[in-house]
Order: structure tokens, then C-alpha cells, then sequence
């Protein structure tokens, strides 16, 4: 569903994603991580189309995201850490301007069904400013689930949730994978990287460290079988010298 | 506790002012220093200690004017000035209905509020924090009075005096409301005290002025100097000049003539200065949790003020009603117009309507005071006139409901599957169409007058009309297009708001990217207005100027259209092109 080949992106002399190649098929899950400054969210805005690649391709569902970019970006959804939204746009307003962006003929239904879905139906007419932030990123959800895309991009996605937010919001994604979208997750949360993704891409410096299943990953950085979680993993993978990151005394002592 | 208060103030100052010498690395911002430093030097800095009939250097500015006060005016001018600050402080008074809030950031609450600090430590803060501003304002105000002659140093402490006062006057009023509040004293009982009181006092010398001078006679008010003789009348004798015997006080140090004079006046002066001061120090209000609430709205409206976003900015948003029923399929770009006109009815609110009518009545009135005698109609299609130019000059800069609001979320613009003109045209239609709406009102409003005015030219006049209709709306699409394509050429010159980049760069900045424009527009009318001249003549003898006049307008149009269409699809190559990832505006 979304093919990268040799994406780099260079900001002046600066190489923020370096030759990243990878794949995701319909349905997959793939967790994105990597420490600060890795690459994460300029990989996602190429994938996205919000910035163009220096170098490489990236194509969404078969289509070039920069030749072909219509046809590309109408597969696909993205959203940031922050819910952007339109500060004088209703809710409702909100649908029908994506609706009529996206051309989805039949958004008030799907839209209806949605803001039930993510329960803020009861809050049609308002204003950004009038929701809490959980809130907008349930708009901000409901607007990129609109057009029904075969692409999604999260970035930190559980970001100012409640636990049942956060619940709902693992349920929503895992709901999409199965319905067969493929999904891409930008998070520095490892646990929900591994409660819910299928593939793992660790990037460092711009870089890919490692692609692959959960299980191939685990089995790459751990010396004996189940010897290490995808913490000691994650530490394996991006310390300079491959060794785990030295335990961590307690901050209080008991 | 106070010094390290001071060490707080000194090093932000300090670290702010290294940060932007430092950032005048940056050719964009050593231009703009450069520029704004010429500008200021020419038009402010070289009259600063120079006496006013100094020869200018360059004779490229405006030149200096004497208005040195005369001596039997001077009184007057003490009474005028003393009367505003009457204004200004019966305002502070009567409008504001909160509880005192000392104005915090988010960081100094976080940690001056916590820390082991009197309250009295903290407005201590927040007067020094104060004076800092009042300073440059002092400076500024003294750049701009020192032009009328005077000395720039009495100027310079006499402006910080008056502003120091009123600023002492407005944390003492708002401490002075709390408690009246918390006494059960409501925001409306208190206002209509002052008023009633503000009312006796203008009724006072009312009674005086009715019983002692003679009726004022048309005599009187038939030019300014007639007027300020009555008014001298009025106010050097009598109550008036006991009743803003404080306010004098104030004002006197500034309009002192030579030094003697200011001491002598001085001490009076800071003798209410320091009464202010302790008036303030010795309130004991509670304004900690008023505070801490401002200092988030605060925070929010500068977080949006920082984004470009200055809607977000606004307090008590409502949610308003699309102008037309967006259908879920069609062209693309009709979803950004419809946006974006749901968001200029947040801008032209039903206050900005009443203002807009309030001022242009009171235009239209002045102007019919003018003009009395002769045709009003006349007066009311000059009007018309002046209307329409300022549509155009400062149309295209009160809506910004386009990329300049949108900016902030270029990002989530360049998901959506459109193309690059079809973004740039759906952005730019909103503050066109309410533009170009204006105008044909006014236009509309203006064929009406032609029937009326004195001549025969009613032909001519409705040919201009019709002319100006056709050509109105292109050249709003031309206008809107200019500072859409600066915003997204240069997205880190363009000023976001009241926290955008400050001081003589800035300035500098402004005014190049002023010059830029205005060269653009001007290169872009060229064609436009060889067309038109060409066509009028062409037909001006054959037909007469009725008719060559809107065809002329239409040849014109074609050209601006041409040139529009080609803009937009530039735009929209600029918004393709622009990196999201570019240094925001601050």
C-alpha cells in the first residue's frame, strides 16, 4: 500500500531522513520509533505529502506522492500530535468542509456515525475553542476518517487522551488495520507500539535502523530468546555501542 | 528579594536585546535595521537635540514646525491637556469591570507565585517590569513632540512623569474596584457614581461659564482660534481651573519652557507621583488568583497571536452561519471560500458595521459642515469616492481571511488532495467577494447620487460607474494576491500581530516589504492602464467618453484578468513550493 525508495530529506546541509526504504501492506500496523530528532515527523510529512522528498519516492496505493499527488493523498489520512482545526469552523462545519474537500458524497451519515462513534455528537455546533483537547483530537479524527482512507499516519496519537480515550483510541486503530488500512505510527510510547503494532521501523539520525515484525526484531536485539522487552530493544537498537541503556535508580527513595 | 526580581527583569531585558543584535546576522533582519534605522533617523532622531530650526540635512522629510507654545496659551494648553488626562483617567474608571489583575506571563507565575514573595514584593515586580515599557513609550512620545519644538530632555521626563502617574492611577483604580466589589459595590452602581460625579463636575463649571460670560455667539465657534479663545474663557477661570487642578499638576513638568520652570514644577508633580505609589503599595488587595487567570488567557491569545492565528486571538468567538449551503461534492476550492467566509463574518461583526456607519456619518457630517451651502449630494458622492479609495488601499489589509490567516496550517492544506491554484484560488475568493460586494454597494450608492448632483454629466458619470463595477473585482483579486504571494515568499517578515517582531528592523521590514508591493502593483497596472488609454482614445471620438469609458474599463479588465488568472496559478506554485518547515514569524 505504501512503498519507500531511498526517501532522504536534507534541510540545508542538514540530512534529517536518510535513504529510508520500507513497505507497509493493507492492514499492517507499523510503529515508527526512534529518539528525539530521529526523523519521525519528517518521514511521516513526506509520506504525507507535506513536504517533498530531496531524494527517493514514495508511492501510496500506486500512485507517485509527488507526480501523482491528488490521486496519492485522497487515500490518505494524517494526524499530527496536536488536532489542527479551523478556529471559527463548527464541528458539523468541520465535516461538511472536509466532505466537500475529499468529495464524500455521503458525509452525514458517515460523519454522524463517526461523531457517535468518538462521542462528541452532542457537540455539532462548537467551536474549537469550546472543546476540551481530547475533544478535537476526536474532531480531528472524525475529519481524517471522513473519506474512509486506505492510508493512516499517527503522530503520538495518544497525546492528551484520558485512559479511555486512550482505550478507545487503540480499539479505533486496530478496527481500521482490520477493515485494511495501513497504518503508521509515530510514537514514543513503546508499550502501545507494542501492544498494537505488527511492524516495528526504528530510525536514529535519519536513518532505519531496523525494519521488520515484532518477533523479528525481538529476536534481532535479544541474545537469548525473550530475553528483552521492546524497551531494552528500543536502547539495544539506537545506543551507540548496541549495549542496553544502564538501569535507572528510582528518582524517590522507597 | 527585590534584587533577584531586578536580576530577572535586567537579564530578559538583556538576553532579549543580545538575541536580536544577534539575529542582525540574518541579512533579512540587518535590511530591515538598516532601512527602519534610516527611516527613523530621518523622520525622528535628527530633530531629538537639535533645536526646531535646525537646518535638515536632507531635505527629504517633512519638515520640522514651530509650534511653540506662547506664553498666554500656555495656560489653555496645560488646562487642554489636564482635561484628557481627566478623560483618560475618568475612562479607567468607568469601563473596566474586573477584579484588579496584575498582567503575569505563565512563567512568572509559575514562579513568583510560589515563592516565598509578598504581594507587595510582587507589585514591586510588576512597576519595574512597567517601567520599562513606559520608557520606550516615554522616548517615542518624545521623538514625536520633541518635532514641535521644546526641550528633548524636558519633553523626555516630562512624559514619563504623566505616564508613570496614569500608570500608578490605572493598579490603584483597578485595587480601589476589587475592593469596592468585595464591598458589594457593583460595577454598575460604581460607574454611575463616577458618571454622576464627572457630570456635577462638568455641570459646575457649566453654571459658571452660563453666569459669568456671555452666550457664545456664531462668532465663537467660526474657526479654531475663535473656539480655543472661548475655551480659554472657559477653563483659565472658574471651577475648571481648580477641578483639574491635579491633572495640571502633571501635565505642567512637560510643557515647561526652560529647566527653571520644570523644577519648580516638579516637585509638585512627583508629590502625586509618590502618593500614587503609596496609594498602590499600601492597597491590600488579593489579585493573585485574578492574575493567574489573566495570565492564561494571556498566554492562549499570545499562542494564537504567535500562530498568525489572530481570530484565536479573540475572546468570546461564537460559532456564525455558513453564508450559502456547501454541497459535498463540486470544485474543491468553493470549500476554502466557503471557510473562509464563515470566518470574515468573525471578523466583520455587527460592532464593526455600527462603527463603520458611526464614523462615516460623523465623516459625512464634517463634511457637510464644510461644505455648507453647497450641493450634499456632492458631498455624499465625494464620500463614495473616498470610500472606494480606501477599499482599495486598506481593503485587501483589514481581510486577511487567506493564506495570511491560514499560514499556521499550511501543513494540513497541503493533505488535502488539490491542487496548488486551486488552494491559492480558494483562499483569496473570500476577502474578494466581501470586497468587491462593498464596492458595488458603494457604487450602487453612488449612481443613485449622480441624478442629484449639479451639471449634466449624469451619462459620464454612470460610465465610470459601470467602468469601475467591471473593474473593481479584478483588481481586488490583484491586490489580495500581493501580499498572499509576500506571505508565502518571505513567511518569517510577515508581522503576525502585536507579538511579532518588534523595533527598527521591524519597521524596516515593514516598510520594504510596503515599497515591494506598491512596485508590483504598479508593474502589474501598467499594461492594465495602457490598455485602457489606448482603447479610450480609440473611441473617445468616434462614440464620446460615455461610451468609451466602460469599454475602455472592459479592455482593461481583460488585461487584469489575464494577469489575475496567471497570479493564481503562481500562487498556488508558491503554496506547492513552500516549506512548511520554513522559521515561523517569530
Amino acid at each position: 500500500m505504501v512503498q519507500v525508495e531511498n526517501l532522504t530529506k536534507l534541510y540545508g546541509e542538514f540530512v534529517a531522513v536518510n535513504e529510508l526504504s520500507f513497505s507497509i501492506q493493507p492492514g499492517e500496523v507499523m510503529g515508527l520509533v526512534g529518539p528525539n530528532g530521529a526523523g519521525k515527523t519528517t518521514t511521516l510529512r513526506c509520506l504525507s505529502g507535506i513536504i517533498p522528498p530531496t531524494r527517493g519516492t514514495v508511492r501510496v496505493g500506486g500512485h507517485d506522492i509527488v507526480r501523482d499527488a491528488i490521486a496519492a493523498k485522497k487515500q490518505i489520512a494524517f494526524f499530527t500530535d496536536e488536532p489542527r482545526l479551523f478556529d471559527y469552523l463548527t464541528v458539523w462545519q468541520h465535516l461538511n468542509f472536509v466532505a466537500r474537500i475529499y468529495q464524500v458524497a455521503d458525509y452525514e451519515r458517515t460523519g454522524r456515525e463517526l461523531l457517535e462513534e468518538l462521542e462528541i455528537a452532542n457537540k455539532l455546533d462548537a467551536l474549537p475553542g469550546e472543546l476540551s483537547r481530547g475533544m478535537k483530537q476526536k474532531l480531528a479524527i472524525a475529519c481524517g476518517l471522513l473519506h474512509s482512507p486506505k492510508v493512516i499516519y499517527f503522530d503520538e496519537p495518544l497525546t492528551g487522551l484520558d485512559p479511555l480515550g486512550i482505550r478507545r483510541m487503540k480499539d479505533s486503530i486496530l478496527k481500521r488495520a482490520r477493515d485494511g488500512a495501513a497504518i503508521i505510527i509515530s510514537s514514543h510510547l513503546l508499550h502501545l507500539v507494542g501492544e498494537i503494532c505488527s511492524r516495528l521501523l526504528i530510525l536514529k539520525n535519519g536513518r532505519k535502523i531496523i525494519d521488520g515484525t515484532l518477533g523479528e526484531v525481538t529476536r534481532k536485539f535479544s541474545e537469548q530468546p525473550g530475553d528483552a522487552n521492546l524497551e531494552e530493544i528500543f536502547f539495544r537498537a539506537t545506543s551507540e555501542t548496541g549495549m542496553p541503556a544502564p538501569a535507572v535508580p528510582p528518582l524517590l527513595p522507597h | 528579594m527585590i534584587a533577584a526580581l531586578l536580576y530577572l527583569q535586567y537579564h530578559s531585558f538583556r538576553n532579549r536585546l543580545v538575541s536580536r543584535v544577534k539575529r542582525l546576522k540574518q541579512p533579512k533582519y540587518l535590511i530591515g535595521a538598516i532601512v527602519g534605522g534610516i527611516y527613523f533617523y530621518f523622520y525622528f532622531f535628527r530633530y531629538l537635540f537639535r533645536g526646531y530650526g535646525g537646518r535638515p540635512v536632507v531635505n527629504m522629510s517633512i519638515p520640522v514646525v514651530n509650534m511653540s507654545i506662547s506664553p498666554e496659551h500656555l495656560q489653555l494648553v496645560e488646562l487642554l491637556g489636564a482635561l484628557v488626562l481627566f478623560v483618560i483617567v475618568l475612562l479607567a474608571w468607568i469601563i473596566p469591570h474586573e477584579r484588579a489583575a496584575l498582567t503575569f506571563t505563565e512563567a512568572e507565575v509559575a514562579f513568583l507565585f510560589p515563592a516565598p514573595l509578598t504581594r507587595r514584593n510582587l507589585i514591586h515586580f510588576k512597576l519595574v517590569r512597567s517601567q520599562l515599557r513606559i520608557l520606550f513609550s516615554a522616548l517615542f512620545l518624545t521623538l514625536i513632540s520633541r518635532r514641535f519644538g521644546g526641550n528633548a530632555w524636558i519633553h523626555a521626563l516630562g512624559w514619563w512623569l504623566i505616564l508613570s502617574t496614569l500608570n500608578l492611577h490605572f493598579l490603584g483604580s483597578s485595587f480601589a474596584r476589587t475592593i469596592l466589589l468585595d464591598r458589594g459595590i457593583s460595577n454598575w452602581l460604581r460607574r454611575l457614581l463616577v458618571f454622576g460625579m464627572a457630570v456635577a463636575m462638568a455641570g459646575s463649571v457649566w453654571v459658571w461659564a452660563k453666569r459669568t460670560l456671555p452666550e457664545p455667539g456664531s462668532a465663537d465657534i467660526a474657526n479654531l482660534n475663535a473656539i480655543l479663545d472661548y475655551a480659554q474663557r472657559v477653563l483659565t477661570a472658574g471651577p475648571a481651573l481648580y477641578l483639574l487642578y491635579p491633572f495640571r499638576l502633571v501635565v505642567r513638568p512637560f510643557l515647561a519652557q526652560d529647566a527653571t520652570v520644570f523644577f519648580a514644577a516638579l516637585t509638585p508633580a512627583l508629590l502625586l507621583f509618590l502618593l500614587h505609589y503609596l496609594w498602590v503599595i499600601y492597597s491590600d488587595v488579593a489579585f493573585e488568583e485574578a492574575s493567574v487567570e489573566a495570565s492564561q488567557k494571556l498566554a492562549v491569545r499570545i499562542a494564537a497571536v504567535r500562530a498568525g492565528n489572530w481570530q484565536g486571538a479573540k475572546k468570546n468567538q461564537k460559532a456564525k452561519r455558513p453564508w450559502f449551503k456547501l454541497a459535498a461534492t463540486g470544485p474543491s476550492a468553493t470549500a476554502l471560500f466557503w471557510k473562509n467566509l464563515i470566518g470574515v463574518g468573525q471578523v466583520l461583526s455587527v460592532r464593526l458595521w455600527i462603527t463603520i456607519v458611526v464614523v462615516v456619518a460623523i465623516f459625512g457630517v464634517s463634511l457637510g459642515n464644510i461644505g455648507r451651502g453647497q450641493n450634499l449630494s456632492l458631498m455624499a458622492a465625494i464620500l463614495v469616492v473616498i470610500a472606494l479609495g480606501y477599499s482599495l488601499l486598506l481593503g485587501p489589509q483589514v481581510l486577511r481571511l487567506d493564506f495570511r490567516n491560514d499560514l499556521p496550517l499550511a501543513d494540513i492544506l497541503k493533505t488535502f488532495p488539490m491542487r496548488g491554484w486551486q488552494i491559492a484560488l480558494g483562499e483569496i475568493l473570500a476577502p474578494v467577494a466581501v470586497l468587491a460586494a462593498c464596492q458595488w454597494l458603494l457604487l450602487l450608492v453612488g449612481a443613485g447620487l449622480i441624478f442629484y448632483l449639479p451639471g449634466k454629466q449624469e451619462a459620464l458619470f454612470l460610465a465610470i460607474a459601470l467602468g469601475a463595477a467591471v473593474l473593481l473585482p479584478v483588481l481586488d483579486v490583484l491586490l489580495l494576491l500581493i501580499p498572499n504571494a509576500a506571505v508565502l515568499l518571505f513567511p518569517s517578515w510577515i508581522q503576525a500581530g502585536k507579538d511579532s517582531p518588534r523595533g527598527i528592523e521591524a519597521t524596516g521590514q515593514r516598510l520594504i516589504f510596503a515599497l515591494g508591493q506598491m512596485l508590483v502593483l504598479l508593474v502589474a497596472l501598467l499594461p492594465a492602464a495602457g490598455a485602457f488609454v489606448g482603447v479610450f482614445f480609440l473611441l473617445y471620438f468616434a462614440f464620446g467618453p460615455a461610451a468609451a469609458v466602460p469599454l475602455a474599463a472592459f479592455a482593461a479588465t481583460i488585461i487584469l484578468a489575464a494577469e489575475a488568472g496567471f497570479g493564481v496559478m503562481l500562487l498556488g506554485k508558491l503554496f506547492e513550493q513552500f516549506d512548511v518547515t520554513e522559521e515561523p514569524a517569530n
